[in-house]
């Protein structure tokens, strides 16, 4: 039972869906990672926790991600192999609604995330990049472990995937992704679709 | 599901052509008999058998063709060659959990304060600790063994029968175990990808594994009669509406967001139960005795 109730607690995953690669990332300093990711959880935490309207708060938080994750990379990561399959057209209509769907996630609940706090754990090299570890405490809720992984993309450290108690959020994207196009034949239009659907 | 719907809408025309490799002797055996005696049977019990039979066999999923190597690979990778009857059993479960159990555990978490829950959770818990403390000694890991004891010893006294996680703050976290974890410290792999009626995503070794543990616990046999009945049927209906409830938001949220929930929850599965397994075969910690240098807290692992 403990262990279906931490799994789904992986799932909250959702939360910070931030996180797909580029293939040309590459990998920073542990230093340098941990020194980004640090300053960015005190700019998110001081965000959620301070003073501003619901709407604010959103804007805030959109800036942020829009700087610090490659959303770019990220979405062609989880499309896969289907990324060569769509045209220039689908590619660029489906990074769009990938990014918005992204915000949407980070940002729909952030009333839920008020006093929330984390404390940094150690960084290390990974074959993908940097991994970053820390703890994100949200208040009545058990600690999670998040580890956040760090790419140099055109010179700028960048999230490329966020691993919430071990469930790395791109994998898990692609894996959902993946499934669907299998069930819709491949079409990655289908997808687009249904991303329209999702983001209203 | 469309599966779902498919099979049983019509089983005639969903017989697939290849039988399926996996395909159960029991399955076809069980198809011919409800064939056999159809005019004997209550026309229903036919219908359901028939649509059972047809399930286990349509059960296999049809690999892509060889011509697309990279859709192969990530079929091979999925592992999930029962995926049209893993479907059929989520669809259920999905069914189930919609009318049924979340909204008891909705009503659970809306209902009842939050410090209740928490000591109801301690105390299943807590209960759950002979199992673990079994689980990491088989593991052969004995300071996560002497972590799990402790806490046992503590809980159960200074925390009031468990009530209460006293243990935790005085540096003796909880960690999970079970039979499954310790197959795979053995070396056996995770086979396939299976989901249970009622228990949801699993594997073979996993799935041996929570049989493992029943046995392995010692509540399990403990005597007989109408009070030990209620108690067990008790503790296993507040398990599953603890684990049902402290998972509420997070489960809505794969609902809402997953294009295809099922392969979400199948990946999420997956991942989780390899990271909890790496997590414990990296917790190498020494056991000193307490008036030595203790070594370094390990990282934390639930």
């Amino acid at each position: 039972m403990q262990t279906r109730r931490t799994l789904l607690a992986a799932g909250l995953a959702g939360v910070l869906a931030a996180a797909c690669t580029g293939t040309a990332a590459q990998a920073a300093v542990p230093d340098q990672a941990a020194a980004f990711i640090q300053k960015l959880l005190q700019d998110l935490t001081a965000i959620v926790n301070g003073p501003g309207s619901t709407a604010q708060k959103q804007a805030a938080l959109q800036k942020i991600v829009d700087t610090s994750v490659d959303v770019n990379g990220v979405a062609r990561f989880c499309l896969g192999r289907f990324w060569r399959q769509a045209t220039a057209q689908q590619q660029k209509d489906y990074i769009a609604l990938f990014r918005q769907v992204l915000m949407n996630n980070i940002t729909g609940k952030v009333g839920e995330y008020s006093g929330v706090t984390f404390q940094m754990g150690r960084a290390q090299s990974r074959d993908e990049g940097i991994a970053v570890s820390s703890i994100v405490t949200r208040p009545g809720n058990a600690p999670n472990s998040v580890d956040w992984i760090v790419a140099t993309e055109g010179g700028q450290p960048k999230i490329i995937d966020v691993i919430a108690e071990g469930t790395s959020l791109r994998l898990t994207q692609r894996s959902d992704y993946s499934s669907f196009l299998s069930r819709n034949n491949g079409n990655v239009q289908a997808l687009i679709d249904a991303l329209h659907r999702q983001t209203g | 599901m469309s599966i779902a719907s498919k099979t049983f809408a019509d089983p005639r025309t969903t017989m697939p052509t290849p039988p399926c490799p996996a395909q159960p002797a029991s399955a076809r055996s069980a198809m011919t008999r409800s064939a056999m005696t159809r005019s004997a049977m209550n026309r229903s019990a036919t219908g359901a058998l028939t649509a059972l039979a047809m399930l286990l066999l349509a059960g296999c999923a049809t690999p892509p063709p060889a011509s697309d190597p990279e859709a192969v690979a990530e079929f091979n990778q999925t592992n999930d060659p029962l995926e049209p009857t893993n479907r059929v059993f989520y669809a259920i479960n999905d069914g189930v959990d919609v009318v049924l159990l979340r909204p008891i555990a909705l009503a659970y978490r809306n209902a009842v304060p939050d410090q209740v829950r928490t000591g109801v959770h301690n105390v299943l818990t807590n209960l759950s600790t002979p199992v673990v403390l079994a689980n990491d000694m088989m593991q052969g890991k004995p300071r996560r063994a002497g972590d799990t004891l402790m806490r046992f010893v503590v809980n159960s006294t200074a925390g009031v029968a468990g009530i209460f996680d006293v243990a935790t703050d005085m540096g003796w976290p909880y960690h999970d175990s079970d039979f499954g974890m310790t197959l795979a410290s053995w070396g056996v792999g995770e086979g396939p990808y299976l989901y249970l009626p009622v228990l949801g995503p699993s594997n073979p070794r996993d799935t041996v594994g929570y049989g493992v543990d029943i046995a392995l616990d010692p509540l399990t046999w403990v005597g007989k009669g109408n009070n030990v009945d209620n108690l067990m049927y008790t503790r296993i209906g507040l398990s599953a509406l603890d684990a049902r409830a402290s998972v509420l938001d997070d489960f809505d949220k794969i609902q809402q967001q997953a294009l295809d929930p099922y392969a979400t929850i199948r990946s999420v599965y997956r991942q989780y139960r390899r990271a909890k397994i790496r997590a414990a075969q990296d917790d190498n910690r020494a056991t000193p005795p307490l008036w030595a240098t203790q070594p370094q807290a390990a990282p934390v692992s639930r």
